[in-house]
């Protein structure tokens, strides 16, 4: 499938990106502990680069109910927009992990969106902010925001993206609490991030490797 | 920050509705607005060049710590909701209450380095419209909810109880914190399987269209039906399910008891049946003594006249004696033995109306039977009818209980004199007849020989309706308190017993002829004598011993020299010890003649002690009281009864039956 894009990364780039987003989200699942007291497991299965399109059918294909996303905008060498999916019942889940068991149902109703836009802006940010300090950018993340629909509204936001863009499309699974939630994060990426990510990750696989042969 | 610029942005920031912070790169407070500087009630002034640990000593959480430096060192933008950060800084509203606040922290492009920006939202009044339109959504649920007398709970999508209203909390006897947190299925355990049935319905289909009623527990174990009602909503993201479960307990145990009613309405009905067979037994008693009350006028005077023959022949018989010429007395007590033995016949036909007879099926002739009450009924249709009676004596013999028979016969003419108000003809007509298949048929009878009496009159006729219903028991024509409607209906009972046959042809105005069919009786003449019994033939005991214990001395005395007689020898006993003693011991003993009504024990008594020595000892029983023989069903072989009063032939008779062994 990778050879089929435009701008393909390599099976090394691509263990890099992976290794990346491993270490983001961990990063985030540390922040959500502290929040949530208690112990959180973000583990990321399979990152994988697809069109548009095709992550679009992969998420309608899977989920059949409808979906809420959070989605935030970031700016700098890549651009592009951030969504942490999630079916809308886990979603509910996910809040209720996260404030704990204890309060009322209706409260946490009420509760819900915040903390909803909340969690999705700490592991977006978890995610976006560690891959840019070890690409060695500096990225301009936006403020959290809350969606609700199905997976095609939230890959044709406006304004309209342009042809050929690339979704960088992490699995991630989420347990607390006893709780289990699937979900997705997807990167949009324009050409030219993609390009300039190429290029970054290249540039950070040689540090590492110079670390290593250096140590 | 001087001069007119700095002027400016100064107090654009002062006049925001919101709360701005800026931190240089080192974390030191480079801005401070004029409403986070009320919200905190610290000056600008107080807290320029601090940090924020500084000037809000513990109030600065990790949370906002890693959000300034994520801001700082990553560009990443951070929110922090009241939600999941309450009370993030210390912050009041002008009248001094808590101000409710969201926090978002982002890095601003600064020279040399980037700043971080922290913007305070005062949420306070979003929150307080949330609140308030959630507690007036809530108070009107809760007037539904909580006053609603049946138990209503919530549940999530696993079936974690949420809610639970007062009238669960009674229905379970568990409290609100006993059932909240915990799966709705422990109130089900057993009947598990129908609650989980319930909860799919209720996820697949949304709402339970129709109640189900299943079996809930409450904490002490005690059972209680539930009738369930449920719906699914949903809330935002999540599905809830709210199920009413209504107490139907009360409504089981009714249902229970109707059912167990109708279990024993069966036995009831039972019972009721039993009672009505008694009553209709009483009826049909009554209903015989109703008949003897119509035939009582024809007796009386018959009577009368008896007495009359008996008291006359008695005068002539003294006064002859006074005069010394006995030479013809013999004629006189002739004719007064000969009265006060139809008086007897009498009084014994009135016994036989009224069923205290035992039923006894012996041979008959018809012809000699329908004679021997032809002057009583002659007597009882009255004046204005005129009867006749045809009948011949080659007629073959019947077998039937001779009592029933006049019964029946008397029935029937009773009926026929009542048809006939103003007068008329009633004719009794005996024959032989012998029918083929379909004669027989047509009386619901097998084909052959029988003996047929027919009592036909010209009175008023039966229309078909009537004919249909004639042997239906209770069914009458006539007036309330003149018939009971059983006459025929018994007739049919009787004759359809003896394996006869009843038929009735009838039209309105032409009168009515009934015909009752016996089958005929093949065996010996000299059996068939119902009335007037042929004097035994005497002497034939020779040297057999008989045992009479009877307290009446008279009646004893009578039957010891009617024994003397027929040349038994005879051994007397006076009750039933002084019988027993004579049993028990070695004497030879031919025959029992005891009264059943004995002082001290009783006849049947005494046989049943003797049992074990003389286990074939032959029996004739005397009583008084017919009806307790009238079953019948304690004789045994060997054994027979006679009813008092009885004459010295038919005694003869009897005791010759008894000990010859001639099975009657």
């Amino acid at each position: 499938m990778s050879a089929a894009l435009p701008i393909a990364l390599d099976e090394l780039e691509l263990d890099a990106l992976t290794e990346l987003v491993n270490l983001g989200i961990s990063q985030a699942a540390h922040s959500l502990a502290e929040m949530a007291r208690e112990e959180v497991t973000l583990t990321v299965p399979q990152v994988r680069m697809v069109p548009r399109d095709e992550a679009i059918r992969i998420i309608s294909e899977r989920e059949h109910s409808k979906l809420v996303a959070v989605h935030q905008v970031f700016r700098g060498d890549i651009t592009g927009r951030a969504l942490l999916i999630f079916p809308e019942a886990q979603s509910f889940e996910l809040v209720r992990a996260v404030v704990g068991g204890d309060m009322p149902i209706d409260e946490i109703i009420e509760l819900e969106q915040e903390a909803l836009a909340e969690t999705g802006n700490i592991m977006l940010n978890g995610c976006l902010a560690t891959i840019a300090n070890h690409l060695q950018r500096s990225l301009t993340i936006s403020l959290p925001e809350i969606l609700h629909g199905e997976s095609r509204e939230f890959f044709d936001l406006e304004p309209p993206p342009p042809p050929g863009d690339l979704v960088m499309f992490i699995y991630i699974n989420f347990a607390l609490r006893h709780r289990n939630i699937n979900g997705y994060i997807a990167m949009l990426l324009d050409m030219p991030s993609m390009t300039a990510l190429k290029a970054l990750l290249k540039a950070y696989i040689g540090r590492v490797a110079g670390d290593v042969l250096a140590g | 920050m001087a001069g007119g610029a700095d002027d400016y942005w100064n107090a654009l920031l002062d006049g925001l509705d919101a709360g701005v912070v800026v931190l240089s790169r080192e974390g030191r407070i480079d801005c401070w607005n004029a409403w986070i500087a009320t919200a905190t009630g610290l000056q600008a002034e107080d807290v320029r060049g601090k940090s924020l640990q500084e000037v809000l000593p513990g109030g600065v959480s990790r949370r906002l710590e890693n959000a300034v430096k994520a801001a700082l060192d990553s560009g990443a933008s951070t929110l922090l909701t009241h939600a999941l950060n309450p009370g993030i800084f210390p912050l009041r509203t002008r009248a001094g209450r808590t101000l409710l606040h969201d926090v978002a922290v982002s890095s601003i492009a600064t020279h040399p380095g980037p700043s971080c920006l922290i913007h305070v939202s005062d949420v306070t009044m979003a929150i307080r419209r949330e609140r308030y339109l959630r507690e007036r959504q809530n108070a009107r649920y809760d007037a539904v909810v909580a006053g609603a007398p049946d138990g209503i709970l919530t549940m999530d999508g696993e079936g974690m109880i949420l809610h639970a209203n007062p009238a669960a909390v009674l229905q379970f006897g568990y409290s609100e914190d006993e059932l909240i947190g915990r799966n709705v299925a422990f109130l089900f355990f057993e009947s598990r399987e129908s609650w989980d049935r319930t909860w799919r319905r209720v996820w697949e289909e949304e709402v339970l269209r129709d109640s189900v009623e299943i079996v809930a527990h409450r904490k002490g174990g005690s059972a209680i039906h539930v009738e369930i009602s449920a719906s699914r909503w949903k809330s935002h993201t999540q599905s809830f399910v709210t199920a009413i479960l209504r107490d139907v307990t009360e409504r089981h145990a009714a249902a229970a008891a109707l059912s167990d009613l109708n279990a024993t309405l069966e036995q009831r009905v039972e019972e009721r049946s039993a009672q009505l067979l008694a009553a209709e037994e009483a009826l049909r008693q009554s209903y015989k003594m109703e008949a003897i009350g119509q035939l009582t006028g024809g007796i009386a005077h018959d009577f009368n006249n008896l007495l009359q023959g008996i008291v006359g022949a008695l005068n002539m018989v003294q006064k002859r004696v006074s005069e010394g010429r006995i030479s013809d007395i013999a004629r006189f007590l002739k004719g007064a033995l000969s009265s006060a033995e139809r008086a007897s016949a009498l009084t014994h036909r009135l016994l036989a109306f009224s069923r205290r007879q035992p039923i006894d099926p012996r041979p008959v002739h018809l012809t000699q039977l329908v004679r021997s009450i032809e002057e009583l009924l002659r007597r009882s249709l009255g004046e204005s009818v005129r009867m006749s009676v045809r009948s011949n004596d080659d007629l073959w013999l019947v077998r039937c209980d001779a009592n029933q028979l006049e019964n029946a016969i008397l029935n029937l003419a009773i009926n026929a004199r009542d048809a006939m108000p103003e007068g008329g003809r009633l004719s009794i007509v005996t024959s032989n007849r012998t029918f083929g298949p379909a004669e027989a048929s047509l009386r619901e009878l097998v084909p052959g020989d029988y003996v047929c009496l027919t009592v036909s009159d010209t009175g008023s006729g039966m229309s078909p309706e009537v004919q249909a219903r004639a042997f239906d028991p209770f069914y009458t024509t006539k007036p309330i308190g003149q018939g009971t409607g059983l006459g025929l209906s018994m007739v049919y009972g009787f004759i359809r017993q003896s394996e006869g046959s009843v038929r009735i042809e009838s039209q309105a105005g032409q009168g009515t002829a009934i015909e009752i069919c016996l089958p005929r009786f093949v065996g010996d003449l000299e059996q068939s004598i119902a009335i007037a019994a042929p004097p035994a033939a005497g002497h034939a005991g020779l040297d057999k011993v008989v045992l009479v214990a009877e307290d009446e001395d008279i009646v004893r005395l009578v039957v010891v020299e009617v024994l003397h007689d027929l040349g038994y020898k005879a051994l007397e006993a006076v009750d039933g010890p002084a019988a027993l003693r004579i049993l028990k011991s070695a004497q030879r003993i031919d025959l029992l003649i005891t009264d059943i009504g004995l002082p001290d024990m009783n006849g049947r008594q005494v046989v049943d002690l003797t049992r074990g020595e003389r286990p074939d000892l032959k029996v004739l029983y005397m009583t008084g009281y017919a009806e307790m023989a009238a079953s019948g069903d304690f004789l045994e072989k060997g054994m027979q009864i006679i009813s008092k009063p009885f004459s010295m032939d038919k005694l003869a008779a009897k005791i010759k039956d008894v000990v010859e062994g001639v099975v009657s």
